[in-house]
């Protein structure tokens, strides 16, 4: 079995927290506007119902998601 | 100084060239995978496109092969989430795309993990977190999960739709010390304080520490559930998860 030092593995843990906390500081920011559950695609990838789900382009792939990014997407969710 | 075609990998070379803008972050990426083994190049590759299966092969082999562990960290899986964190800023990516490279981590991570174990490398603690009965929303949720893992905790995630009883049993079967829950909706918030007294009423209250978010959470409401604390986002889940466990937050 290797051998690793405990203070290099935290070298490499604080720079990977780093990454993330920039990444989790921008999600914030980006969910101001554009729902989080929208992929790059703008397929949406939610496990439940939003009003702004469209049916996929081609059988099998994630729904679309139709929101214009403008308005306030958290109504959308449907939550009964 | 490197250039751009010292990199072997392909699909490397073309992320930086089209994504990487700031010159000072395009020369030491540049200068990073150049100097990356091929086999940590396709790692990091791979976490980019989000395969994990490929991420767990590749990693599983580099250390098979003797690859150092730090050396599969700092070139494969950190220098990856480099350039996606970088992807993500520049709105090239979202959410949904970076959870699929943070599970590709934990993939990789899986087989460095014994290596830590055997050095006497601990987790800083271990987590249950999950979504309260009835909610579905679990971006907060896999945000803080990926922000815990990338600090060191070992997390046990129930997903959504948590029984409080499903809590119980994760909490008692992994002798866990602390555990998350969150909530998006008004009307599944109160779940939370359902499953802190069914934790009362199993006598199971005093052997964990509870934290609850999500976006109508507040404090005020946190305290009046009685948890033993409150996250607004990731970043604070990770804080307030340090604290609990008696840890330095650095």
């Amino acid at each position: 079995m290797q051998k690793i030092d405990p203070a290099e593995y935290q070298k490499r843990l604080d720079r990977l927290t780093e990454i993330l906390a920039g990444i989790a500081a921008h999600a914030d920011e980006v969910a101001l506007c554009r729902c989080p559950y929208k992929n790059r695609l703008d397929q949406c990838t939610a496990q439940f119902g939003c009003r702004n789900k469209r049916q996929p382009q081609a059988p099998g792939s994630l729904p679309i998601c139709a929101s214009d990014d403008k308005l306030d997407y958290r109504k959308a969710w449907e939550t009964g | 100084m490197a250039e751009l075609n010292d990199i072997t990998n392909e699909f490397i070379r073309q992320e930086i060239a089209e994504f990487i803008e700031r010159p000072n972050e395009r020369e030491r990426i540049i200068n990073l995978f150049a100097r990356a083994r091929a086999k940590m190049q396709a790692i990091a590759a791979a976490l980019i496109d989000g395969d994990n299966d490929l991420v767990n092969q590749l990693t599983k082999e580099s250390l098979d092969e003797g690859i150092e562990a730090l050396e599969v960290m700092d070139d494969g899986l950190i220098a990856g989430m480099g350039i996606v964190g970088i992807k993500f800023r520049q709105n090239l990516i979202f959410v949904p795309e970076v959870l699929a490279c943070a599970r590709a981590m934990k993939a990789g991570m899986a087989h460095i993990e014994p290596i830590l174990s055997a050095a006497g490398i601990k987790p800083i603690g271990k987590v249950v977190m999950g979504t309260v009965k009835g909610d579905l929303h679990d971006i907060g949720k896999n945000l803080c999960i990926m922000m815990l893992r990338g600090s060191g905790f070992e997390v046990i995630d129930l997903g959504v739709d948590t029984s409080a009883d499903k809590f119980m049993q994760a909490v008692e079967e992994n002798q866990v010390h602390l555990m998350g829950m969150s909530a998006l909706l008004t009307t599944t918030m109160p779940n939370m304080g359902k499953t802190i007294e069914a934790f009362i009423d199993a006598d199971l209250r005093d052997q964990v520490k509870i934290m609850v978010g999500g976006a109508p959470v507040t404090q005020e409401f946190a305290d009046e559930m009685g948890a033993d604390g409150y996250g607004k986002d990731a970043m604070a889940c990770v804080a307030l998860a340090k604290r609990l466990m008696g840890v330095e937050s650095r």
